[in-house]
């Protein structure tokens, strides 16, 4: 890999992007990398919007700032809107449930994810779109290992295991030779 | 200097730099007999105070160790305490009316709330005293004083139905009181039943302030005149007359019925602790 | 050695647990909450205790009545409620007891943004209370591993001093995320470089020595030492009075205890790039100086002789590192410039000083390096709205 990779991961709260970032970066801890992730939000618990920003790296960080990042994971629109631009050599990952209007003049690939649908589709409900998104960034991030992110996601997400390995193993697979 | 004096005070602050005629070291004596009458020594007591006539008057005097917090915060100061300290040391405060029922009041509910393990002095001269004579928030309707030139026009906390003690006795003080200093063995007796009860004791005692409520409201320094109006104005509960402002004696008495703050802290962290233990998680 | 990815939150505690904290008065306010809860599972697992104040005044009031006691102890808040720690403050100050508090600080003035990152507390931190007289000790961390180690310290000095220590972290410090390792033995700890003080008690009669020893255990209440301590002026026996003489005793004490003995703690700074003389200073600290470094590595790469010079220990100001003939960059959350301020005052009288403050959100790598090329180019810098205004 390159010395620094950057994850920004935007959207509202009660999306879990917190817990997105925090898998990916302790994933990246369980195989030996620096890592730093920052996390911004208003008061509400709910409702209010998110940011992660995840560095990783073999060597110690200097700043935390996800300035150029390699993968920006939008949740929302207003998330889309404002770090879009960031983007430069990356990759958008966007959740069309939520990112319903996509600006085609960006030189970076942008994929769109339905996991808030997919999980409605096999679960029931919307709570898994978290762990398929896992999924999809396991499939298409070629710096963590697969097992490991999965790992992390048991380790951090203490309820539902049969359910979002399931879960994830969907998401892995989502976009098949799209990627 | 007397026997108790000797026995539990500093000869450094006897006497004390109180102006001439002050009524405050009828309640220090009182708290003093009392805790002669429980057979306590000087190393069973820690001593604190606040600032005002009444916290700079105690402060130093008690043999023992001794602190004095900033203005109404020696309640939170002590809670602190109580919970580093082993419960069969006692902590007293002496504090004055404007750091208990004004600066303090909030840190004081919360001492009641909790039930700490402390026995509250409250030494009242009608007002803030030190700096001269402004009124407070026991200070009688129509009183004189620095900042009341026509007389005290607002509400207090011990008029019209209104009782800083009934606020207390709701937030969960299990032990209140309420004398003049002129009370003597009747005060004594308060104050130990109120060192007795674990939990928090307050016992409020209006005492005479001849340089300033004197002065201002009476027209006189004179001692005896100030004396005598606190003490007709006070009368024992269930004898009050119609122009009684202080109904002396035991106000409410819940001593020892509920869990002690420090002691209950202590036994849930025990808990954990072995809870954990048990577990094999420490 | 164990290694997590946790919140600076988590560090701060598992550092104040290390050097021997037991007792943490919290009260809930972004972003030091975390801390508070992280405190609340931790504390009572360690046989300490953890309890809310009523408000942040006696959080702090509790905690000092917990070390008068004997207990190491800690409180934490954010900007609105270190401002109500200033009654305590001076009152620990006075009496000379050790305690640690955490701001972690967020945008402001008042409210703000909760969960935005600032340093609006630089000089509330020197002056937390009133009165004058004094000196404090201030520690300023940039990662959660640092915070960690900035914990332990604080009660090191905290201890040493008989004073209290604050630890000025920022919002992204102590809510970010960051692989840490926490040491389990003593050992361990040492090689860290962590150091502890243990709390001895004062067996007066001498209390408060009109010196300015340090390394003298504070007053302990409790031992039938005869111990007195209060608001006032003290005596050197802990008596309360009015004489100007004595205040002038306790005065000398508590400003030149710390003064007299910066080489316990100056060593705490860190400089990157700054063997060869720069031409350019940037003076930081917090989470700020990351972004800094990384601006100075990318400077250096295209030939700029730019240097990074962060502070770990604010307070007392470190005169020393600003004696050179050369140009410094204050780099600020902020945009009224307060570093910028005392950096001016200690700096050499032909040193050019500049500030770059930014509000709510760190500076970005690459606006750095558009000022640091105009600053050497001696250009007057760009005023891209008010992110960029000149000091």
């Amino acid at each position: 890999m390159k010395t620094r990779s950057e994850i920004l991961a935007s959207g509202f709260g009660g999306q879990g992007v917190v817990r997105l970032g925090q898998v990916l970066g302790e994933a990246a801890v369980k195989q030996g990398y620096r890592v730093t992730m920052l996390k911004s939000h208003g008061t509400e618990m709910r409702g209010g919007y998110v940011r992660s920003q995840v560095v990783i790296s073999k060597e110690p960080i200097d700043s935390p700032m996800v300035e150029f990042p390699d993968l920006f994971v939008a949740l929302s629109l207003a998330a889309y809107r404002a770090f879009k631009h960031l983007v430069k050599e990356g990759r958008i990952l966007y959740d069309p449930a939520f990112v319903v209007e996509i600006d085609q003049g960006l030189g970076c690939i942008q994929t769109p994810v339905p996991a808030k649908n997919v999980s409605v589709e096999n679960f029931g409900r919307p709570v898994f779109a978290n762990t398929i998104m896992l999924g999809v960034i396991a499939d298409v991030m070629k710096t963590l290992d697969p097992e490991i992110i999965l790992q992390s996601i048991l380790q951090i997400i203490p309820k539902y295991h049969e359910e979002n390995k399931k879960a994830f193993e969907i998401g892995y697979a989502l976009l098949g030779n799209n990627r | 200097m007397d026997y108790l004096s000797k026995k539990y005070l500093r000869p450094r602050k006897i006497p004390s730099s109180a102006c001439s005629g002050c009524g405050l070291g009828m309640n220090h004596k009182a708290v003093i007999q009392a805790v002669y009458e429980l057979g306590l020594e000087v190393d069973d007591i820690v001593w604190g105070t606040s600032i005002g006539c009444a916290g700079r008057q105690t402060f130093g005097t008690w043999k023992g160790d001794g602190f004095a917090g900033t203005h109404g915060r020696v309640y939170a100061i002590a809670r602190g305490l109580r919970l580093a300290l082993p419960p069969e040391k006692k902590i007293i405060l002496t504090v004055g009316d404007g750091d208990a029922f004004g600066i303090g009041l909030l840190h004081l509910i919360h001492a009641a709330r909790s039930n700490a393990d402390l026995t509250i002095i409250v030494n009242d001269n009608l007002g803030y005293m030190s700096t001269g004579g402004q009124y407070g928030w026991t200070t009688p309707h129509g009183t004189k004083s620095d900042s009341s030139p026509y007389g005290m026009y607002e509400h207090n906390m011990v008029s019209d139905g209104m009782d800083v003690l009934g606020v207390l006795k709701n937030a969960g003080a299990t032990f209140l009181a309420r004398h003049v200093s002129m009370d003597g063995p009747r005060a004594v007796e308060s104050i130990k039943k109120g060192i007795a009860n674990r939990g928090l004791s307050l016992i409020h005692i209006v005492y005479p302030c001849p340089t300033n409520v004197g002065s201002r409201e009476l027209g006189t320094r004179d001692a005896v005149t100030i004396y005598n109006w606190i003490k007709n104005q006070a009368a024992p509960i269930g004898q009050e007359r119609s122009d009684t402002l202080w109904a002396t004696g035991v106000y409410h008495d819940a001593s020892n019925s509920r869990p002690e703050f420090s002691e209950s802290i202590h036994q849930h962290v025990g808990r954990i602790r072995r809870q954990r233990l048990y577990e094999n998680k420490i | 050695m164990k290694r997590y990815l946790e919140t600076g939150n988590f560090a701060v505690t598992e550092g104040a647990i290390l050097a021997g904290c037991r007792f943490f008065a919290g009260y809930p306010i972004t972003p030091a909450t975390e801390l508070a809860e992280a405190m609340s599972y931790r504390m009572p697992q360690v046989d300490g205790i953890y309890i809310q104040g009523e408000d942040e005044c006696a959080a702090l009031h509790l905690c000092i009545g917990a070390a008068l006691g004997g207990y190491k102890a800690m409180t934490a808040t954010s900007g609105p409620g270190y401002i109500l720690y200033a009654d305590p403050y001076g009152w620990a100050i006075g009496c000379e007891i050790p305690v640690v508090i955490l701001n972690s600080g967020r945008v402001g003035p008042v409210s703000g943004i909760t969960g935005a990152p600032g340093q609006g507390e630089f000089y509330l931190t020197r002056y937390p209370t009133q009165g004058g007289n004094f000196e404090t000790i201030v520690l300023a961390p940039n990662s959660a591993q640092e915070a960690m180690a900035m914990t332990v310290e604080a009660f090191y000095l905290a201890e040493r001093f008989r004073t209290p220590v604050t630890i000025l972290a920022d919002q992204l410090v102590t809510d970010g995320f960051e692989d840490i390792s926490v040491p389990e033995n003593e050992e361990e700890m040492k090689a860290m470089g962590f150091r502890t003080w243990p709390r001895g008690i004062n067996r007066g009669p001498v209390f408060y020595p009109p010196t300015d020893e340090i390394d003298i255990p504070p007053v302990v209440l409790g031992h039938n030492t005869g111990a007195l301590c209060s608001d006032w002026t003290p005596t050197e026996e802990g008596y309360d009075t009015e004489e100007v003489v004595a205040h002038h005793k306790h005065a000398y004490r508590l400003i030149f205890k710390i003064r007299n003995h910066k080489d316990l703690f100056n060593h705490l700074y860190e400089k990157t790039f700054m063997d060869d003389d720069p031409d350019l200073v940037v003076v930081s600290y917090g989470t700020p100086s990351r972004v800094v470094n990384t601006a100075v590595k990318k400077a250096r790469q295209e030939g700029l002789k730019v240097g990074a010079l962060r502070l770990i220990h604010l307070w007392p100001f470190p005169d020393e590192h600003f004696k050179k003939k050369t140009k410094y960059l204050s780099v600020e959350l902020n945009w009224d410039g307060q570093l910028v301020r005392e950096v001016r005052r200690a700096a050499h009288k032909d040193a050019e000083v500049h500030f770059v403050g930014s509000c709510g959100d760190l500076p970005a790598v690459a606006e750095l390096l558009e000022v640091f090329e105009k600053l050497l180019k001696g250009q007057p810098l760009a005023r891209k709205g008010w992110e960029l205004e000149e000091w």
